[in-house]
């Protein structure tokens, strides 16, 4: 047979080419790549541009945020740090923040980062014509006003507001928001448009294929901060050459990638995808709490549900525990609380939760005579945290009498369906708020002019406002463990648990550790 | 000749119109917000309104699908909602990766077809025919997602030869390129072989039956020559419709491949878009696509005649 091959080639040259590209095209490993010190990660889909906070949504954030920083940061507890500055002074008035710039920091074009660029960039920001989608939390539709952004000297920059904001610092570093990064001003081209980002994060651009990848260099100016590596802010390094971030939609062609040595990083794997990785040597799997929210949400003004009883007859009629164990395979831990786990002001009083208690649901079902009418749940197929929520609280409440149908729709639908308040009970989960002001606020407003909001009780939206303009820490805690105890009473929302994120990660890799605040992180991460 | 290309090309023009009418108000009449789905939850209405004002999304229907087409006759297919590219070009730029993968694939299927269905139509109800034909329901019978996955944890995972994920455009790198899109053609060559050979054997079959066959075989012809000079030319003709449907098709997009395989092909922008609900996207694609169809049929009748001089285009 060899004899009969060899001859074969030796008489065909043209078949003899076709032989010898076979033959080399196995000899190439795959992790050629990974040898020339080129992290690989999954995105599931591509980005939407690289201005930080103009065309964005969570996979944009998680490259743009490795090229820029902000002048302050999120840290590991979601609590707020300075980034770029070294120090913020506040005026006693609350209205002034003087931001005093580390020393030595420069862009990736070499040029020195000064107070002039930190104006430069924010006069972009508060310019409509940027499309900062954040621009409406500082421009006065919010809760203040920038009135002005002033260079000091060359390192100290100060804003003036219009009145105190105590969330000023925390709009600041959403990530959502690019957090506020400062660019270098041939970040634009010479015809106004944006060009790629000329940041001072431990990575620079370098080469972004639509559809494919995006690709970023190691940094060799970085100055890092000192001390130990904390959330978006605190130590960073760029250990590897090159970080490629990959277009992977499909979860098995990732899955596959990684166990092939094609991929090194998974983040943000779904829990159903686990069992086949569970067991193998070649990946590390991590879990971490995050501060993003699942749970139901109840419309108030639908005719059966604005009976506060029927709703509190859900609450208490399925099991919390139940259904986040089934979801989550028992990685989660339930919080009825919309305040995340994480946070520092996650409280004994916000620990508290639904109890489930089968015959006080049903008698106040009777109370409020419902008898067994139909009830649909709205749920999709594209998170299937949210089908398997919406399958369970099925189950669990026909236990009590509760008939609840669901309606599976596609995510876009189901979107646009909850933004306008179209929904008995909804399936869903909220990405993640930094402060539990933030929290409580994304679904509480009143209805007639926010649809999407699912809790009008004026007492509460009156407290969130509050939330927003106090500083002082003790009294924010109060309002905030008052907020949850009015939430448990009135049942505009079952929350259930903060979202787990599960990462799966090549053995090869050293150093990379998830965190509450979701984006990838790679700085800091080595291979073995 | 001229006069029927011509009528067949402006009789395109009512087509695609009809197209661009359904495509556009099928796609709105959806439900669904390109904005909302921009921005996500934490949007505020405010965020919400003036993106949809810039994105043009709050004029009237009819006053959108005005604009739409009025660029559409200018050559201009608009730009991106999502990243602001232009459609056209994204549309090109995706085109490229799928025709090349494609038009292999489809080569590689015609050149095994033909002849093994020429062979099964010779050996009729004997073991090679049955062998082919079962091996024939077998690839058609098959999922091209599950054969490309499977194809990828043979030749990625277990051996290591071919990557599991990426890709190279075959300009920039031949080699390279070679190697990463040789699982999807082969996937989708295996799966439309199948087809195929299906029609080939089928049709030769019929033809096989006719009188000056057996003439052609009473004047002394071998079978071979049977096959080849009498069978097949009168018998390419539904091939050759089969051929334009499935090219039409897969040119359309081979979207769940490209999935499987990471290919940056016109099938992932379209679901994609479809996703995100980026109209323009969306538009521009079934639009070109539907061009595609109207141009390979067109290449279609104009073969005809080449295989069976029967046909005439006037």
């Amino acid at each position: 047979m060899i004899t009969f091959t060899r001859r074969l080639i030796s008489n065909n040259l043209p078949l003899k080419s076709w032989a010898l590209v076979v033959i080399s095209l196995g000899t190439l490993s795959p992790t050629a790549i990974a040898q020339n010190n080129q992290l690989r990660v999954r995105l599931v889909a591509d980005i939407r541009s690289t201005d930080p906070g103009v065309n964005r949504d969570a996979n944009t954030d998680a490259v743009v945020l490795h090229m820029v920083e902000g002048l302050v940061g999120i840290r590991e507890n979601t609590a707020i740090g300075p980034m770029l500055a070294e120090k913020i002074a506040t005026s006693s008035d609350g209205k002034t923040y003087d931001f005093k710039l580390r020393e030595g920091i420069i862009f990736h074009n070499g040029e020195p980062l000064t107070a002039e660029d930190v104006v430069w960039t924010w006069k972009r920001y508060l310019n409509p014509s940027s499309q900062w989608r954040c621009l409406s939390e500082f421009d006065g539709r919010g809760v203040a006003t920038i009135i002005g952004v002033e260079a000091i000297d060359k390192r100290t920059v100060s804003f003036k507001l219009d009145k105190p904001n105590a969330l000023f610092l925390t709009q600041m570093a959403r990530p959502d928001c690019g957090a506020s990064g400062i660019y270098h001003r041939s970040s634009i081209g010479t015809d106004g448009k944006w060009k790629e980002p000329v940041g001072t994060g431990p990575f620079r651009f370098a080469e972004w294929r639509r559809g494919q990848y995006i690709e970023l260099q190691k940094f060799e100016g970085y100055k890092s901060r000192p001390g130990l590596m904390d959330g978006l802010i605190g130590a960073k390094k760029a250990e590897v050459d090159r970080v490629r971030f990959m277009v992977i939609p499909d979860s098995a062609a990732a899955k596959a990638a990684l166990l092939s040595n094609s991929l090194e990083l998974v983040p943000d794997i779904a829990v159903s995808e686990l069992g086949d990785l569970n067991g193998q040597s070649a990946v590390k799997i991590e879990k971490v709490t995050t501060a993003a929210l699942s749970g139901l949400l109840l419309q108030t003004r639908d005719p059966l549900l604005k009976d506060v009883r029927i709703r509190q007859a859900i609450a208490l009629g399925i099991d919390s525990q139940t259904i986040v164990r089934g979801i989550t395979n028992a990685l989660a831990k339930v919080n009825n609380s919309a305040v995340p786990e994480t946070s520092p002001f996650y409280s004994a009083i916000q620990k508290t939760g639904f109890q489930t208690d089968v015959v006080k649901a049903k008698k106040l079902l009777q109370e409020a005579g419902y008898n067994g009418q139909v009830i649909k749940l709205t749920t999709n197929k594209r998170y299937h945290s949210m089908f398997d929520m919406a399958l369970l609280t099925q189950s669990l409440a026909a236990k009590v009498g509760i008939n609840i149908e669901l309606e599976v729709l596609d995510w876009a639908t189901q979107l646009d369906r909850y933004s306008k308040g179209d929904y008995q009970i909804m399936a869903f989960g909220y990405s993640a708020r930094l402060d539990p002001s933030l929290a409580f606020e994304m679904f509480t407003g009143p209805k007639d002019m926010q649809p999407r909001k699912t809790w009008d009780n004026p007492e509460a939206i009156r407290l969130v406002e509050v939330s927003m303009q106090t500083s002082d820490l003790k009294r924010r805690q109060e309002l905030f463990n008052a907020l949850h105890k009015q939430l448990l009473e009135d049942v505009p929302m079952i929350a259930l648990y903060n979202a787990i994120q599960i990462n799966a990660i090549s053995s090869r890799l050293n150093g990379f550790h998830g965190w509450p605040g979701e984006t990838p992180r790679l700085w800091n991460v080595q291979f073995r | 000749m001229f006069l029927y290309i011509l009528r067949r090309l402006i009789f395109a023009i009512p087509t695609l119109l009809l197209v661009a009418v359904a495509v556009f108000t099928l796609l709105r009449s959806i439900p669904g917000d390109p904005a909302l789905l921009m921005l996500g939850d934490s949007a505020s209405d405010t965020e919400l309104t003036e993106l949809r004002r810039h994105l043009g999304l709050d004029l009237i229907l009819p006053l959108q699908f005005g604009k739409w087409l009025i660029q559409v006759l200018s050559g201009d297919l608009g730009y991106s909602i999502t990243n602001g590219e232009p459609v056209l070009a994204l549309i090109v730029e995706r085109f490229q990766v799928t025709f090349v993968i494609v038009v292999t694939a489809v080569s590689l299927a015609i050149c095994i077809s033909i002849p093994a269905g020429l062979i099964a139509t010779w050996k009729q109800n004997k073991g090679l025919d049955i062998a082919i034909v079962v091996i024939a329901t077998l690839l058609l019978s098959v999922p091209a997602f599950w054969l490309g996955l499977i194809l990828l944890l043979i030749f990625g995972m277990q051996l290591a030869w071919l990557p599991v994920v990426g890709y190279v455009a075959l300009s920039d790198d031949f080699y390279q390129g070679l190697r990463y899109v040789l699982l999807p053609i082969i996937t989708l060559a295996m799966v439309e072989t199948g087809v195929l050979i299906r029609m080939v054997r089928s049709s030769s079959i019929e033809v096989l039956r006719l009188e000056y066959v057996a003439h052609a075989r009473a004047k002394g012809a071998g079978e071979l020559r049977v096959l080849l000079r009498h069978v097949l030319p009168n018998s390419f003709a539904p091939v050759l419709t089969m051929i334009g449907l499935i090219l039409g098709h897969l040119l359309g997009g081979a979207a769940v491949l490209e999935t499987v395989f990471t290919l940056p092909g016109l099938g992932r922008l379209l679901v994609d878009a479809i996703f995100s609900r980026d109209y323009p996207v969306i538009q521009g694609v079934l639009i070109f696509t539907a061009s595609i169809y109207v141009c390979i049929n067109l290449v279609v009748d104009f073969c005809y005649p080449i295989f069976d001089p029967k046909v005439r285009l006037e």
